[in-house]
């Protein structure tokens, strides 16, 4: 069975979205540029301080604009860790955020490409 | 039309308004709970509202919870965006007193779809609203006049009476009954009656203040109430009232017809332990005294100095004849 991989930005999807309006997916990517990282600050100050209610709460923000900007693979990851501090389940925690960061890291550089292209 | 969308996310936000802007909304955004509040129970705030469910100071929910306590005002119709989607949650959403709910991330169509029933429901608020409305004007004005009906004039006035004793200013009763009002009908038919009637309380509107009140009383007699009216001046004021109808002839279809009115007045604020209906009945037969002394002229009852004492008050044109 061939499972099909969320990709990192699906650009066609967020241009349905927004009725093609490439100015404003132009403009979602800078919001994000400039909110992610105090985000993702916040929530591995959670994560480090094994503070789960916290990492519920960020992930979910995160979770939210991820899947407004069709990031779903990343989305999945924070919803991933919002599950974990909904559950309280800290074991494993470290590890999810590493894989988020790395993924943020890959979307950002996504971002600049597709900017490029417009 | 207006809408609130409320989202701490500035990437949720953003899309809305744009979205929404582009969809000829007139939009309000905010970034959290209280704000959102605060917008949606101002008397002229937006009836329409996209709610992120996660927010600082004041949840999605939590804000449905404190708009649906505000029962005087007209009705908000607020969605919840979520993009937690059990079942539990959306009968979460829904029980705090929210009428929709849409799952992140929106479908711009599915989500203009979804304003365009709320506005369908405000729409149809509105005209039951109007239709209420209607039905109270109906049931406390006369329809031939659009004056207070008796019933209101009535209870306007005991409440006046009571306002007058316990604070002790004066208020003044004037009531007033068209002269040989039987006559223009027999003579004319009633359609001229009507007419006659429609125009008396235009020109007794006129002659009022915007805090007096002023009824439909009976067939052909006005009720009115001068709410402060200082004893010195309400035999001027009478007068004023008098001449309104008396001065200029009453335009009707088949003509122009000199119209009078004979009036009964009583002022005090010493009220003694008089019902409102004994009151009127004071002022009922010192307006019949107005009548018998022959018509279009004021007759004054004043109970400070003697109970169910009348003077009446003859016309300027009698007047200049002495």
């Amino acid at each position: 069975m061939n499972v099909a991989t969320p990709s990192v930005l699906n650009i066609t999807e967020l241009l349905s979205r927004v009725d093609n309006d490439r100015e404003l997916v132009s403009e979602l990517f800078s919001i994000f540029k400039s909110v992610f990282p105090s985000h993702l600050q916040r929530l591995s100050d959670a994560v480090a301080n094994e503070l789960p209610r916290q990492v519920e709460v960020e992930s979910h923000t995160l979770k939210g604009m991820l899947l407004n900007l069709s990031a779903a693979r990343a989305a999945a990851m924070a919803e991933l860790l919002e599950n974990m501090g909904h559950d309280g389940k800290i074991a494993g925690m470290g590890q999810a955020l590493t894989e988020f960061q790395r993924e943020g890291e890959t979307l950002l550089l996504q971002m600049e490409s597709v900017e490029f292209q417009q | 039309m207006k809408i609130l969308i409320a989202d701490d996310d500035a990437i949720s936000r953003r899309l809305l308004e744009k979205t929404l802007l582009r969809a000829g909304y007139d939009v309000v955004a905010v970034q959290n709970g209280l704000a959102a509040a605060e917008q949606l129970c101002k008397e002229d705030g937006p009836r329409l509202a996209l709610l992120d469910w996660e927010m600082p100071e004041l949840d999605g929910p939590a804000v449905c919870r404190e708009v649906r306590k505000k029962k005087d005002q007209g009705y908000v119709y607020m969605i919840l965006l979520t993009s937690k989607g059990l079942k539990t949650d959306i009968v979460t959403g829904l029980g705090s007193g929210a009428d929709d709910y849409l799952t992140k991330p929106f479908d711009s169509g599915e989500l203009k779809a979804r304003l365009r029933t709320g506005q369908r429901i405000l729409h149809l608020e509105g005209r039951l609203v109007e239709a209420r409305e209607n039905m109270r004007f109906k049931a406390t004005h006369d329809s031939l006049t659009s004056l207070f009906n008796r019933g209101v004039i009535v209870e306007l006035l005991g409440r006046e009476i009571s306002r007058s004793r316990r604070e002790r200013v004066p208020t003044a009763i004037l009531l007033c009954d068209i002269d040989h009002f039987k006559s223009i009908n027999d003579s004319h038919g009633h359609l001229t009656g009507d007419e006659v009637l429609q125009e008396a309380a235009r020109r007794l509107l006129l002659s009022v203040r915007s805090y007096d009140y002023l009824g439909r009383y009976g067939g052909e007699e006005f009720l009115i109430i001068l709410n402060n009216c200082d004893p010195a001046s309400t035999p001027r004021r009478a007068e004023e009232i008098r001449k309104a109808l008396s001065d200029n002839p009453v335009e009707t279809s088949i003509g122009p017809l000199l119209v009078t009115m004979s009036m009964g007045v009583h002022q005090t604020e010493n009220w003694g332990l008089r019902t409102v209906e004994e009151l009127l009945h004071e002022v009922d037969s010192a307006m019949y005294a107005a009548k018998a002394a022959g018509r279009n002229r004021i007759s004054f009852t004043n109970l400070n100095i003697s109970p169910g004492a009348r003077n009446v008050v003859p016309t300027e044109a009698e007047q200049s004849l002495r």
